[in-house]
């Protein structure tokens, strides 16, 4: 792990490195980043199928009221006229802030996977790790990509996670938390997604193949 | 809850209702929503499938509520989408925002909802079909290949990134039900390559969106493929003949010269060839008939092979002077004897033994006596019944080994030549014509003449003239008449002369061939000494050469004639002392020589 860290930190280095040298084109940066914000929408949804595959939908604990995800502070565009209106530089602000808000409760699921009462809780946690492996390589760069862009790009909000350290006490709420927890991050990965593919589109003017 | 509650009492009032009335009217069935699609990720459809209606007219009514908020909102549009459908517009969409969507039926009896569904529209999205699937035969180096462009629908918004598509399509010929499935990615344009000459193709395309379902195959495109001459086919299909026709015309070439490449690559192995060799029975595992087969025949050499070769070999030289000089280098008393060498003797032969031929002086010698010695010599050297090898090989070794003192010669056997021989410090003999015998060490020499004088004196009855028409090899003569060699007087140095002793009565010294001049020989002794008896009477038995060694020595100065067959020459011959022994079992006064102990060489 740390090694891995140390990896795509010295990686993301010599990225803006070359960045600075040789201005690698910032459509280029984009491609990669939304590449890997794409992959990890992918994980996140494996991981919500997984854990729904075991459970009956009949027997899963309802809700009375949805609670909101901890990222549901922020504003976000709601639709595409909302996005497309919304800067570059928001964008990319908005993508980091989503990001950075989850990499504290990627870190509760990932402790709480092993308790999970759960037939496919190993998957599961191995699944975690890739996950927060994954966001941490787009965070740092995103954070390169946005030394590139205006300065409201560096502006990145801070979203606390509240919910605690515990999951919850019984097997249910277990469950419930852990659901629910997923389904946030799910969506705000496809979130970072969608505004970095339309970042990427609006970069690319060099190329029209991309986005025509 | 209260939902529940209601549904319960409305269930009981309707079932007690149409018993008391008689008339069968229900509620409505329970709707399901079957799904709900967004094609471009900005509207959305949902669809529900409706219950029985209950005998009475059901209106069905859909509605939703957004997360995180309690308002309840009917749905706008329930024809666009179709029967049973509800379209939510652009203005109705809100994405990554939870929707809780319940259809109900209504009629007089009363409601009926449907199981609520929560959906996100990001979750739903599935394009339509793309659009403007054209095909296009282009010819790329005389070989045609198709050209497939597509657009993407119309209504997804794929130039701002809105929504990103990835494309597939598919081929096949008509008439095909398999097709190929080309993946094409988020290019609109595709070629297809390796078709079929004059054949009509069908291709389909569809797209999904990166998070998202896959869209209906688009219309077929229907294009035909014109004719076309594959030239590398040709090509190849000549260079496939052509191969095959070298291919056949090296095989023929080999088919015909097939018995000599074999021999070439496989040379004959060359079989034993023995003589005598039989190769079934060795097939037959019987060693011991095919081997005795071989001994039968010729191996090992019988007697009278040997003997022929003995009889080779004993050639009776009559060398030359100079000729003898380089064999009788050892010989110390090669002056005295070269004296007495005489002239070439036409009749005898030069064995290979010449050299070690025993040195007689024959020159002034009669020649017959010559011959008729080396006759004897011959013969006697045939009637050796010793054991031939060792004969032979002491015989042939001598030839060859000329400084063997302490060997006997291969012509004396230990015999003594005559009985003129004397063992060391034997007194010599007088007489006119001698043969100088030395005995001993110095130089065994003569070979030939002590054989021959030894062999005459064992049995001369035995002496057949064969040997007079020996090989040149061995012309010791065979003698055809007893002939004498009489000792005229033996030196100090174990030298005897001799001389030799016409068969005629008259001539030579009758007086000298008085019965006790001749000896029986008695035995050998063990130095290879000839021991003679002294003899008193038959005279005409003489011939036995007996003789006597040295320790009886008075009989030796009557005069003992030994009966010398051996090849006399005129080369004086050195004759061993060794071959003075007379072995014991001498019976008659003959000297068997093959009893002889045979000196080593």
């Amino acid at each position: 792990m740390a090694l891995r860290t140390r990896g795509s930190k010295i990686f993301m280095t010599a990225v803006y490195m070359l960045t600075m040298c040789r201005a690698v084109p910032i459509n280029d940066l984009l491609n990669r980043a939304s590449q890997s914000s794409d992959k990890m929408y992918s994980l996140s949804t494996g991981l919500t199928q997984d854990l729904a595959t075991h459970i009956s939908p009949m027997s899963w604990p309802t809700m009375d009221r949805p609670a909101l995800c901890h990222t549901s502070v922020l504003p976000t565009p709601n639709d595409k006229e909302q996005t497309l209106q919304v800067s570059e530089s928001a964008l990319m602000s908005l993508a980091r802030s989503l990001l950075q808000a989850w990499a504290e409760p990627l870190g509760i699921l990932s402790k709480n996977a092993n308790t999970l009462p759960h037939p496919a809780k190993d998957s599961i946690s191995s699944k975690i790790q890739v996950l927060q492996e994954h966001s941490k390589n787009l965070g740092d760069g995103l954070d390169i990509l946005s030394g590139r862009m205006g300065p409201e790009a560096q502006v990145v909000s801070i979203l606390p996670y509240h919910g605690g350290t515990i999951l919850g006490h019984d097997r249910n709420s277990k469950l419930q938390k852990f659901n629910f927890l997923l389904s946030c991050f799910r969506r705000d990965s496809h979130k970072i997604d969608s505004f970095l593919k339309v970042l990427r589109c609006r970069a690319a003017k060099m190329q029209p193949e991309l986005c025509y | 809850m209260k939902k529940a509650e209601g549904v319960i009492i409305l269930w009981s009032l309707l079932l007690f209702t149409p018993h008391a009335k008689g008339t069968s009217y229900s509620l409505p069935g329970k709707p399901t929503l079957t799904n709900c699609r967004s094609p471009e990720k900005e509207t959305f459809t949902c669809w529900w499938e409706p219950g029985s209606d209950g005998g009475l007219p059901t209106t069905y009514r859909l509605f939703y509520r957004k997360e995180n908020s309690d308002t309840v909102h009917e749905c706008p549009d329930y024809r666009t989408g179709g029967k049973n459908s509800c379209f939510f517009n652009k203005n109705d969409t809100s994405i990554w925002v939870n929707y809780n969507i319940t259809v109900v039926a209504t009629n007089a009896r009363g409601r009926t909802f449907s199981d609520p569904v929560d959906i996100d529209v990001v979750y739903i999205v599935k394009p339509n079909p793309p659009e403007k699937v054209t095909v296009n035969t282009t010819w790329d180096k005389s070989l045609p290949y198709l050209r497939v462009s597509w657009e993407p629908p119309h209504k997804a918004d794929t130039r701002s990134g809105w929504i990103t598509l990835i494309y597939e399509l598919r081929i096949k010929m008509e008439g095909d039900d398999e097709w190929e499935e080309h993946p094409a990615g988020q290019q609109r344009v595709f070629n297809i390559y390796s078709l079929r000459s004059g054949g009509t193709y069908l291709v389909q395309v569809r797209c999904r969106p990166d998070h998202g379902f896959w869209s209906e195959w688009s219309d077929s495109a229907c294009i035909e493929v014109p004719d076309y001459f594959h030239q590398e086919k040709s090509m190849w299909i000549l260079i496939l003949i052509f191969s095959v026709f070298i291919l056949i015309i090296l095989i023929w070439v080999i088919h015909m010269n097939s018995h000599t490449l074999k021999r070439f690559i496989l040379p004959p192995v060359p079989g034993p060839k023995i003589k005598g060799f039989d190769k079934q029975l060795l097939k037959n595992g019987k060693s011991r008939d095919v081997f005795s087969s071989l001994v039968g025949s010729d191996f090992p050499p019988t007697t009278t092979n040997y003997e022929d070769l003995l009889v080779e070999y004993l050639e009776v030289y009559v060398p030359e002077e100079q000729e003898l000089m380089p064999e009788e280098s050892k010989v110390p008393h090669k002056s005295s004897y070269q004296s007495e060498t005489s002239t070439s003797d036409c009749d005898s032969g030069r064995g290979s033994c010449d050299s070690h031929t025993l040195l007689v002086d024959k020159s002034e010698e009669d020649k017959t006596m010559g011959q008729q010695s080396t006759q004897q010599g011959g013969q006697t050297e045939r009637d050796l019944k010793r054991p031939e090898e060792s004969s032979e090989e002491k015989y042939l070794t001598y030839s060859h080994q000329l400084d063997q003192p302490d060997s006997p010669d291969c012509l004396f056997p230990p015999g003594p030549l005559s009985s003129h021989f004397s063992p060391p410090g034997h007194k010599p003999v007088l007489g006119s014509n001698y043969q100088e015998f030395s005995f001993g060490n110095t130089q065994p020499h003569a070979l030939h003449h002590q054989t021959g004088t030894h062999q005459y004196l064992q049995d001369y009855s035995d002496i057949n003239n064969a040997n007079k028409e020996a090989p040149a090899g061995f012309r010791l003569a065979s003698v055809r008449s007893t002939e004498y060699v009489e000792v005229q007087r033996v030196k100090n140095d174990n030298m005897v002369l001799l001389h030799p002793v016409s068969s005629d009565p008259e001539q030579g010294g009758p007086e000298r061939r008085h019965t006790e001049d001749y000896s029986k020989v008695k035995g050998v002794n063990n130095d290879n000494g000839l021991l003679l008896l002294q003899r008193k009477g038959s005279d005409k038995e003489m011939d036995i050469c007996s003789y006597e060694d040295q320790q009886m020595s008075e009989p030796v100065d009557s005069g003992y004639t030994a009966s010398i067959a051996a090849a006399l020459q005129k080369t004086p011959a050195y004759v061993h002392p060794a071959t003075q022994i007379l072995d014991e079992r001498a019976a008659g006064g003959y000297v068997d020589t093959s009893i002889f102990p045979l000196p080593t060489y």
